[in-house]
């Protein structure tokens, strides 16, 4: 099993901080968002010392909870602060994205850090169609055609152009290239489109936050799909990315669950929030229909002490089929990073060790 | 995508060429862009009546394919190129634009490379002159054909049941014809075929692989290689406005049609 720590560029809000999406810009003190940018790479460094394989980074706009838009920008200020950990962009968000832009991006940061860099190419969650105004009945189309896209910029020898739907190019052309092979390239989703574009194109997957069980039937989806393409995908084709509150002991765990802010920060207003799940009915896991996500509270998957998280982390591998977890060890956005570090170090010291031949 | 509308602006006409009696159909007015079809037979899609807006199309069904006589005397693709040269002088017609279809753009390349002054563009469409090793053409059931013609064969309704007579002449033709997988004659001549080229590949073509399009960008001097997304190797049947907005600029405009004209302003 490969662990990584999902790293969120953790802005540490004072108290009277708006809790509404979107956040005002005057709410914003410059001071405490270049500490937690400098903290960022600290605790990149961290969890590499302690032995986590990758970290990740993500693409999310306009709140403190993660403060990342540009994941690209994150995993650039990482390499170069931090000598060898594997830095996965999961992801950038394709359907609001130009896809060439990010190929080229890509490739630059594969050359920059060859061997490091990990990608994810993701649909995005409802709400992030809110930032840059995506229709979000066109998100699934967009999606599916701009990672076909990227994969041609990087795959394709001689200048081209692209006749598409929704992406429109006459020439494209990138330098520079990524490695050959490209990346390591997962396709981020549950749904049915997702797992099958992923095996077409010889992908990994990456899930994130359900259930073992729900997310153990996406996966099966995707290796099924992997069959009829003729390949099988092994243990680190597949990404599980969850949330884990570990403590010196399941009760000191479950204390901290009891604890935890059961509202989601930074979320948008609930008329909003219902008309976005009315914008977008096509979401599924495995093709049965499930709804949107709008940027709620998500779920704590794995919760206990160091012996009772290794059994979680067992379950998960054996339902799943997950090969690579990735890890919270605190909700993006709170504002307690003292408490994430000690989980970190505990990972680190009671957990890893006894998890590498799972 | 066909459907009851398709083809209706174009009438049928026939020219005589070596010996054979060539039957056409055309429509519009303006520059002539004669297409030579695929191994299929000729077909009217979507593709040629957005094309006929802007240009006299002539759709020929080359001798052997479809109700024509059977060919045998036809011995290579080089042959056949001339014979369609022959058919358009006889259609009064010097120089013109010029569209092939998968086995019918090996065809075109030869015509192009044979009569290099009068094609003044040329577009390949999933051109089958540069194959993997062991390609073979579509074979077997309906389904199966469909299945490896198009991207999304469900999407296109009931296909037309093909006649085994007619399918088993033309099969013939084809298997004589269509020449090596790799044609060092015709490659040596596309070296120096300085005509402004498009080749067109579906992202899904299951015919013959996307990939091959690089080969047409190496060895052609003046080459420009477009992808067409979801589309299977019947790109004019599967999007035929992709394939008309393409094809129609780049016939209009050649190397210029990298410059993009569309406009963004969206509230003036």
């Amino acid at each position: 099993m490969k662990i990584s720590y999902f790293e969120t560029g953790r802005y540490v809000p004072p108290p009277d901080l708006p809790r509404e999406w979107p956040v005002p810009p005057a709410a914003y003190d410059p001071a405490t968002g270049a500490e937690a940018f400098r903290l960022m790479a600290e605790r990149v460094r961290f969890v590499e010392q302690l032995g986590f394989d990758w970290i990740s980074v993500s693409e999310h706009h306009y709140s403190p909870r993660i403060l990342t838009p540009s994941p690209v920008v994150s995993a650039a200020w990482l390499a170069a602060r931090v000598p060898t950990i594997k830095i996965a962009l999961l992801g950038p968000i394709v359907p609001t994205s130009n896809p060439i832009r990010i190929a080229e991006e890509l490739a630059m940061l594969d050359t920059l850090a060859p061997g490091r860099i990990v990608v994810g190419l993701l649909r995005g969650t409802t709400n992030e169609y809110l930032s840059y105004d995506l229709n979000p009945s066109e998100a699934r189309e967009r999606t599916d055609e701009g990672m076909e896209l990227i994969l041609k910029a990087w795959n394709e020898p001689q200048p081209f152009g692209w006749q598409g739907r929704y992406f429109h190019y006459r020439t494209v052309s990138i330098w520079p290239r990524p490695q050959q092979p490209p990346p390591p390239t997962y396709v981020l989703g549950t749904s049915a489109e997702a797992g099958a574009f992923a095996a077409r194109n010889h992908c990994g997957l990456g899930v994130s936050y359900g259930t073992f069980e729900s997310m153990g039937q996406s996966t099966a989806y995707y290796r099924q799909q992997c069959a009829q393409y003729g390949w099988a995908p092994g243990p680190d084709d597949i990404i599980y990315r969850a949330n884990m509150i570990l403590g010196e002991t399941d009760d000191a765990a479950e204390d901290a669950l009891n604890r935890r802010d059961k509202q989601a920060p930074f979320p948008v207003r609930a008329g909003l929030r219902d008309a976005l799940l009315q914008a977008d009915t096509t979401r599924n896991i495995a093709g049965e229909k499930r709804p949107a996500n709008v940027g709620g509270v998500l779920p704590i998957s794995f919760c206990g002490g160091p012996d009772r998280v290794v059994e979680q982390i067992r379950r998960c591998r054996d339902t799943i089929g997950a090969g690579v977890l990735d890890l919270s060890l605190q909700d993006p956005g709170a504002g307690d990073t003292d408490a994430m570090m000690a989980g970190l170090e505990l990972f680190g010291r009671k957990v890893l060790p006894r998890i590498r031949d799972i | 995508m066909a459907n009851s509308e398709t083809g209706t602006a174009f009438t049928e006409g026939f020219v005589e060429a070596d010996g054979f009696r060539i039957r056409y159909l055309e429509a519009g007015q303006g520059t002539p862009l004669i297409h030579l079809h695929g191994a299929g037979g000729m077909r009217l899609t979507r593709g040629h009546d957005l094309l006929g807006r802007a240009y006299r199309v002539i759709a020929f069904e080359m001798p052997g394919f479809g109700q024509s006589p059977e060919n045998t005397s036809t011995a290579t693709m080089a042959a056949l190129a001339a014979t369609m040269a022959a058919a358009v002088t006889n259609l009064r017609i010097d120089r013109f634009n010029l569209l092939g279809t998968s086995f019918g753009g090996k065809a075109a390349l030869w015509l192009a490379a044979q009569h290099r002054e009068r094609v003044l563009g040329l577009v390949l469409e999933a051109p089958a002159a540069i194959r993997p090793a062991g390609t073979q053409p579509p074979s077997g059931t309906p389904e199966e054909i469909a299945r490896r013609l198009y991207a999304h064969p469900d999407r296109l309704g009931p296909l037309p049941v093909p006649d085994p007579a007619i399918q088993a002449k033309t099969r013939a033709l084809v298997a004589r014809l269509r020449g090596p997988d790799r044609d060092a004659a015709l490659e040596a001549r596309m070296r120096d075929l300085a005509t402004p080229t498009l080749v067109l590949f579906g992202t899904l073509d299951h015919v013959i692989p996307p990939e091959m399009g690089r080969h047409y960008k190496e060895l052609m001097p003046n080459c420009h290689l477009v992808f067409v997304y979801d589309a299977g190797h019947a790109i004019s049947t599967e999007r035929p406005e992709a394939f008309a907005e393409v094809t129609t600029d780049f016939l209009e405009r050649h190397e210029a049609f990298v410059i993009s004209r569309t406009g963004t302003v969206i509230h003036p």
